[in-house]
């Protein structure tokens, strides 16, 4: 890396960047080999490591508080908080609490925090994986700035759209390997992205002509409180067809998987083919009407991982015939169960005994897709089903997504990622704030507004 | 490492073993006596003769009840220190019907047996309801029942159910159709080992092939994935405790109707403590638990021959007891406070 340089580190979830990354800041420790840094070295971590319950200034200056004899000299750690966000257009109230803050500014104060320490070299790790497109474009000119006054900034990302726009070079890494070096000006997406996967990507499923019903109708959806909070929802899903919900990450759409699960209170209308499903009803009855949720955190809402592939295919299904017969679990049934939902989504290793905590993040979610699309579900919602997971197992699990649009099944996708929700979506909603504040047609989709209303634009 | 070794069974079994042998050496160090003199009076006690092996059995016998319904709320993500507690109520509702109920044996066993069972299930039920209903702490609240239970038998005993002329502290005899029949003569040994040996069996089966096992053993491992897969939690809860203590309850009732004939409060020496080490050792699986009920039962059996010929207290296996626990139950909670 040079000074003055933006410098990408793409490659898949795994490849080796975020470690990389942390041997290069010192918080990994190399088995081999040598990082010879001039000057020193500072990294914003992909999730924020922020004390929450303190202010900004607390956060940013922790372990370099100044002094007035045995206390802290708040005045003056207001000033150098203050000066430092002025010297780098970082704009925030040094005074603010961190957990009000909304997830831009937490990544200025994050961003603030190594500042401080003036580095020459700037580690990022997925730093623009919370913000909205506007705010993307702000923080890079930030960015841009600190290159300009001579630091050596890497991004660690795996948006392509961002590389080609604002690196000056790109190096590859696949399975933990660096496979490929750009100069930025000399290369263009569909080259880095053949060089990440190590071949050529695969094509999604096409989508086929589907005869669209009224499925899945929602009035007035509210549910949970501050911030998060679902407001006021009206939206509806038609079989043989997929709704995206286009937001940033914690503007309402956990509220709303959750609703539909079942796991939370909520006030308002969820009616599924004309039958109203009243907040008392729990899962198991919701499982028993067709309704299945992919939750946004597999490890912990999906799977229970030191079971097998058996096992955790069964779970969710566990009281119906023939999988159960008089209170016994029929091992032949799970068995074959597990056994169709690996040949499906190609599960690896194709052993049924696997235990799922052993499997990469992208099998594990093969096993969670495979287990909700398995008998022909009337509304499947998915959250986020494609996060931190390989492209080769993510077009796969987009392509069974599809696929179950056109068998008939009404999809509500819930995704961070735009181009996720482009490539899949019938219709298109965009949430902000617990609120539905746009729908577009597949037709008349207009990235420029859609990115506009996530940030709570009109 | 090889596979073995790192598995959590093997490394428990290792650790109750350093316990067991190294600590056990220098408590037996301490005390003036030679270990290798204590530790062979030890298991000569425990497996000397036939009368031996069945006294180790009987403790045996004692340990399993509890160690399997421990193991069972253990499954269900949830942490019975309460055995005690069930397994002294469980006692004096055998021994109270027992001693008033004068009917033939095919009668009186199967029903003293069940009220035991029931007592302790709703003695143990208290605290999963308490954990249903208002999410107390189960530790706590099994922690706290277990000083109720004993209270409460000491009470019952030396007052409203008292006997003119009976002990202070003990149910009158109970009659001889109460009596559980041995299955080796002159020995202790009765028929509650063979229920204990069917109930660990049953349990196993339970676990592995049934829906209700399935979903308990979900809700331990993985709650949130479990309430989304539409298995109720706090119905899950209350029924594992039940059972819990239910199995705990019943091991009381045999302790009463197969060894002492009489309810006496001082009925357990601590069984349903060193039941929880019993069910970790035994890496909650009936069929090992089995073996680890007979490696403490030599321990509890082995101690009295090991003061008596090798002039060892025999509270030094009570050190080791309470040593193996300490570092076999403090792993797991350690273990499950992380992944929480």
């Amino acid at each position: 890396m040079y000074a003055g340089e933006i410098h990408a580190l793409v490659g898949e979830n795994g490849a080796g960047k975020s470690t990389l990354a942390s041997i290069a800041y010192g918080s990994v420790k190399a088995d081999e080999g040598t990082v010879v840094a001039n000057g020193t070295v500072g990294l914003v971590h992909q999730h924020f490591k922020l004390i929450e319950r303190l202010c900004v200034w607390e956060n940013v200056l922790l372990g370099r508080e100044p002094r007035s004899g045995l206390g802290i000299d708040r005045e003056r750690a207001r000033a150098i908080v203050r000066e430092l966000s002025a010297r780098h257009g970082l704009a925030v109230d040094p005074d603010a609490v961190v957990e009000t803050l909304p997830v831009g500014v937490k990544q200025r104060v994050e961003l603030l925090r190594e500042l401080i320490r003036e580095p020459s070299v700037l580690l990022l790790d997925e730093p623009t994986a919370t913000l909205a497109p506007s705010e993307i474009d702000t923080f890079f000119v930030t960015v841009r700035a600190l290159a300009d006054r001579g630091a050596a900034v890497l991004i660690v990302t795996h948006k392509l759209a961002e590389v080609t726009a604002y690196s000056q070079r790109v190096t590859v890494m696949r399975a933990g390997r660096i496979v490929a070096r750009y100069a930025t000006a000399q290369t263009n997406a569909d080259e880095i992205a053949r060089a990440m996967v190590g071949g050529d990507i695969p094509a999604l499923a096409a989508r086929d002509a589907t005869v669209q019903t009224p499925r899945l109708s929602v009035r007035d959806l509210s549910a949970g409180s501050g911030r998060g909070a679902l407001a006021n929802a009206t939206f509806d899903v038609r079989s043989g067809e997929i709704v995206g919900i286009a937001g940033i990450e914690g503007n309402g759409q956990t509220m709303l998987s959750d609703a539909i699960a079942g796991v939370v209170d909520y006030a308002g209308e969820l009616v599924i083919d004309g039958e109203t499903i009243a907040p008392t009803v729990g899962p198991a009855q919701r499982l028993a009407r067709g309704i299945r949720v992919i939750p946004q955190d597999r490890r912990n809402e999906a799977l229970v991982l030191d079971w097998n592939i058996i096992e955790n295919v069964a779970l969710g299904r566990q009281r119906n015939a023939p999988l159960q017969h008089h209170g016994i679990i029929d091992r032949k049934v799970a068995a074959a169960y597990a056994k169709e939902v690996i040949e499906r989504f190609d599960v690896r290793p194709p052993n049924p005994s696997a235990i799922v905590g052993a499997l990469s993040g992208g099998n594990q979610q093969k096993v969670v897709v495979g287990r909700a699309l398995a008998d022909a579900p009337k509304l499947v919602v998915a959250y986020q089903p494609t996060r931190g997971i390989d492209i080769g197992a993510a077009t796969l699990v987009q392509s069974r997504l599809i696929e179950a649009r056109n068998a008939g099944a009404a999809v509500l996708l819930i995704s961070f990622e735009l181009d996720e929700i482009f490539a899949l979506a019938d219709r298109v909603y965009v949430m902000f704030g617990g609120r539905f504040v746009g729908a577009f047609e597949r037709a008349s989709i207009d990235r420029g507004r859609i990115g506009s209303l996530m940030a709570g634009g009109t | 490492m090889p596979a073995w070794l790192r598995s959590r069974t093997t490394r428990d079994v290792l650790v109750a073993l350093i316990v067991v042998f190294g600590v056990g050496s220098v408590a037996m160090l301490l005390a003036h006596a030679s270990p290798i003199d204590g530790f062979s009076a030890l298991f000569n006690g425990a497996l000397g003769n036939t009368s031996e092996i069945s006294e180790t059995l009987v403790q045996t016998t004692a340990l399993l009840f509890p160690a399997l319904g421990i193991a069972l709320a253990f499954r269900a993500g949830l942490f019975n220190i309460g055995a005690e507690g069930q397994l002294l109520l469980g006692g004096l509702a055998a021994g109270v019907l027992g001693a008033a109920l004068p009917l033939p044996g095919i009668i009186i066993i199967p029903v003293a047996l069940l009220a035991g069972a029931t007592v302790g299930g709703l003695w143990g039920g208290l605290a999963g309801f308490l954990r249903a209903r208002f999410g107390a702490n189960e530790v706590i609240a099994t922690l706290m029942l277990n000083v109720i239970a004993a209270l409460l038998a000491t009470y019952l005993v030396g007052g409203p159910l008292k006997e003119p002329g009976a002990g202070a502290s003990e149910t009158p005899s109970l009659a001889p159709s109460a009596w559980l029949p041995t299955i080796l003569p002159d020995t202790r040994l009765t028929i509650s080992f063979v229920i204990a040996i069917v109930l660990a069996l049953a349990l196993r089966y339970v676990f592995t092939r049934t829906v209700f096992g399935y979903e308990l053993r979900a809700a331990g491992e993985a709650p949130e994935a479990a309430r989304r897969a539409g298995i109720n939690l706090s119905r899950t809860a209350l029924t594992a405790m039940a059972l819990s203590g239910a199995m705990a309850g019943l091991g009381g009732a045999t302790i009463v109707m197969g060894v002492l004939h009489r309810f006496n409060t001082g009925l357990s020496p601590g069984y349903g403590f060193i039941a929880i080490a019993v069910a970790l050792v035994g890496n909650l699986d009936p069929l090992f638990i089995i073996i680890a009920a007979f490696a403490f039962g030599i321990l509890q059996s082995g101690a009295i021959a090991m003061q008596a010929e090798a002039h060892v207290p025999r509270d030094v296996v009570g050190i080791i007891e309470g040593l193996v626990i300490i570092a076999l139950a403090g792993r797991r909670i350690v273990a499950s406070r992380k992944t929480s």
